[in-house]
């Protein structure tokens, strides 16, 4: 086990026309020992690149990455004791679940054949597929496929997981549950795992750190509840969260955020964050927008809305709301799921002004952050 | 009501329900399918007599039984013998022998060579600017016919001194006519490589990328991963090389006759010995010709029957 660095780590590649397409862009990223950081960002923003760079299997172009304190830019892949987990799981077909996983072993290591048995024993029972270890993967659910391929990185005992979307094949069900386990599994054997997915749930409930990446640049690199409260930027705020947060253009006017629909008054902390700005983005998640029956704004925080559509998931309601009578563009705000809300109701939707985020406008940096002094301080909520 | 009228109603309600379905069955045969069906059968029949004619009249006895049957038509009791297939066995029985010395190791290495070149042409890291020449040339090879290269080939086996080369089997008491038997093998050898590389090379683009970088990833090194991943996970593909192979190998005449020329050396295979064969001054001997044929034939029957199975898979992917 040891530290993982990503130094400045670039790829590009030459296109057949002799353009360069530059898919990962100066990543730098130090991945502690025995951490769980997961790259997340939308498909082909690079995160997979970056993964195949440290594996080996792609070539980096430029920039360092060293394991535990000494470079393996240049190493084969088969000498980097790295392990990985592929999205179609990569198992050998001709191979029983038992071959599988010592095949590894076999070529790497000069173990005895009794050593072997038994760490793949170890495997097999940490992951509950003792029964499975002599089928071939033909016999196999998708499920099962996917702990035979946990197991084959897990006997390997390597310095490093990587992982590379291994859960998107599974159904929704079985995918939670692989998700929980994946974690325990992780803290049990304390290995430092880069994990890749696109999905922020998994990113936000498995990583220790989270990287977001998109168009081959690091946009934040932080825990989870820090790119949820703390986004750098728009593409952050936007893509961790779900549903996403709403985002409003607007001008600064003095105290006043001047919106196409609406006019809002910023509170003092605020005002001082986008001094020099002109526009801004003004963004609020969901769950933070108060709704409440009623027609009359109380002050410049409330807008009288209607309700456009209500999307029930029991434990809570997606209400997207439309200003006005003109239901075009409607943002979202989150309900308790026993309140009763329906289409066509108007409604007041305030935005608490100690939970909005503001973002330059044209370059997506993030200038104020909502503030948390309603977390408990007895448990800091980063 | 007794028993024996119950049983006469369902029989009655039978016999009806077995007629409407049979009206029914009569009125889908319209004319486009009776016409399929027809055309069908035609075409089987196109395609079986010649097997079918030959089969029989193997079994009859010559030149009475050729000339007084119809040539599809089975021997009659009088014109029936075994005679023949007794006379082309004895024939043709070294032939095959020798066949099969060249046929079986110029196939299995053939194929074994096709299948590196395709790995190493498919999955290892090389730039596209080398590796198109090494294609291109191996995929002309398909290309370039036998009769092409008779004359350079017999100057180039001309040229090399293999017989000298391989004293000490003549010491061994081998006839020195085997050279040829050694010619053919390497000669088939170097014609197969470029189809079975072809062959090889469209069933490893297809492997999973992932699985070979898993290999590596697992500490594999190039040769480790086709010993133990893609050998193994090719073996539909090197039944249908294999089968393709040796029909191609045993069937072939035209290299027997430039490298071992007559029919009365030793090491004459069996293409040799059966194009003589019932040949005389006073005609064809049809049934001991159809005979030959056949048992030439066996070998390559049971080589597809060997891998069938697998054939099958082959072809399907």
């Amino acid at each position: 086990m040891a530290q993982l660095e990503l130094d400045a780590v670039r790829k590009v590649f030459t296109d057949d026309d002799g353009s360069d397409i530059v898919a990962v862009d100066d990543v730098t990223v130090d991945i502690e020992d025995g951490e769980f950081l997961v790259l997340v960002g939308p498909s082909g923003c690079g995160k997979s690149t970056t993964l195949r760079m440290v594996a080996g299997l792609e070539t980096a172009s430029g920039g360092d990455i060293r394991l535990g304190g000494r470079s393996i830019v240049g190493q084969k892949p088969q000498d980097r004791d790295i392990a990985m987990v592929f999205q179609s799981y990569a198992l050998y077909p001709h191979m029983t679940s038992r071959e599988n996983m010592s095949f590894g072993l076999e070529e790497s290591t000069d173990m005895t054949d009794e050593e072997i048995d038994e760490r793949v024993q170890n495997a097999a029972e940490l992951l509950d597929i003792p029964e499975l270890l002599d089928r071939k993967p033909a016999e196999l659910s998708g499920g099962q496929q996917q702990r035979v391929a946990l197991g084959r990185a897990i006997v390997r005992d390597p310095e490093v997981f990587l992982m590379d979307e291994p859960l998107s094949n599974l159904d929704a069900k079985l995918r939670s549950q692989m998700r929980t386990e994946l974690q325990r599994i992780q803290e049990d054997l304390d290995t430092t795992t880069v994990y890749v997915t696109h999905d922020q749930t998994e990113a936000m409930t498995m990583g220790d750190r989270i990287a977001v990446l998109d168009g081959g640049e690091l946009q934040q690199a932080g825990t989870p509840l820090e790119c949820y409260h703390r986004p750098a930027n728009r593409f952050v705020a936007g893509f961790i969260g779900e549903p996403s947060m709403n985002f409003f253009d607007a001008t600064v006017r003095g105290d006043r955020l001047v919106a196409d629909r609406f006019e809002y008054g910023l509170r003092e902390a605020a005002v001082n964050d986008v001094a020099g700005a002109e526009g801004v983005t003004l963004g609020i998640r969901p769950e933070d927008v108060e709704v409440t029956p009623g027609t009359e704004p109380a002050d410049d925080n409330e807008f009288a809305t209607v309700v456009d559509v209500v999307e029930p998931m029991g434990n809570e309601n997606a209400v997207y709301l439309g200003f006005g009578a003109d239901p075009t563009d409607p943002f979202v705000a989150t309900v308790g799921g026993m309140r009763r809300v329906e289409a066509g109701q108007r409604v007041i939707a305030r935005f608490p002004p100690d939970a909005i985020h503001l973002f330059d406008a044209t370059t997506g940096e993030a200038l104020h952050s909502r503030s948390l002094e309603d977390a408990d301080p007895a448990e800091p909520r980063i | 009501m007794s028993d024996a009228t119950v049983d006469d109603a369902d029989a009655t309600g039978r016999t009806e329900r077995l007629g409407d379905r049979l009206r029914a069955e009569l009125e889908a045969l319209d004319a486009a399918r009776v016409g399929v069906y027809a055309a069908l059968f035609a075409l089987t029949a196109f395609y079986l007599t010649p097997i079918e004619s030959g089969l029989v009249s193997a079994f009859k006895t010559n030149p009475a039984g050729i000339s007084s049957t119809l040539p599809f038509a089975p021997p009659p009791l009088r014109f029936f013998t075994l005679e023949k297939w007794r006379t082309a066995i004895t024939a043709l029985g070294r032939g095959m022998v020798n066949s099969a010395l060249y046929a079986v190791p110029a196939t299995i290495v053939s194929a074994l060579l096709g299948s590196f070149a395709a790995y190493g042409l498919t999955q290892a890291d090389w730039r596209a600017r080398y590796k198109a020449p090494v294609l291109a040339m191996l995929v002309a090879g398909i290309f370039i016919p036998y009769q092409a290269v008779l004359v350079p080939l017999s100057q180039f086996w001309g040229a090399i001194p293999l017989r000298q080369l391989l004293t000490p089997l003549w010491v061994l008491g081998v006839p020195s006519a085997y050279t040829g038997i050694v010619e053919l093998t390497i000669t088939h050898v170097a014609y197969g490589i470029p189809i079975c590389m072809v062959l090889f090379r469209s069933y490893y683009r297809n492997l999973s990328e992932e699985m070979v970088e898993a290999a590596r990833l697992d500490g594999a090194t190039f040769r480790r991963v086709y010993r133990r991943i893609v050998f193994p996970v090719s073996t539909p593909m090197f039944a249908v090389v294999l089968i393709y192979q040796f029909t191609q190998i045993w069937n072939d005449l035209l290299f027997a006759l430039i490298l071992v020329s007559t029919e009365s050396s030793p090491a004459a295979p069996v293409v040799l010995i059966l194009a003589g064969l019932g040949e005389s001054m006073e005609g064809q001997d049809f049934a001991l010709r159809m005979a030959g044929a056949f048992v030439a034939a066996l070998p390559t029957l049971i080589v597809y029957i060997m891998f069938g199975e697998e054939f099958a898979d082959g072809v399907a992917t």
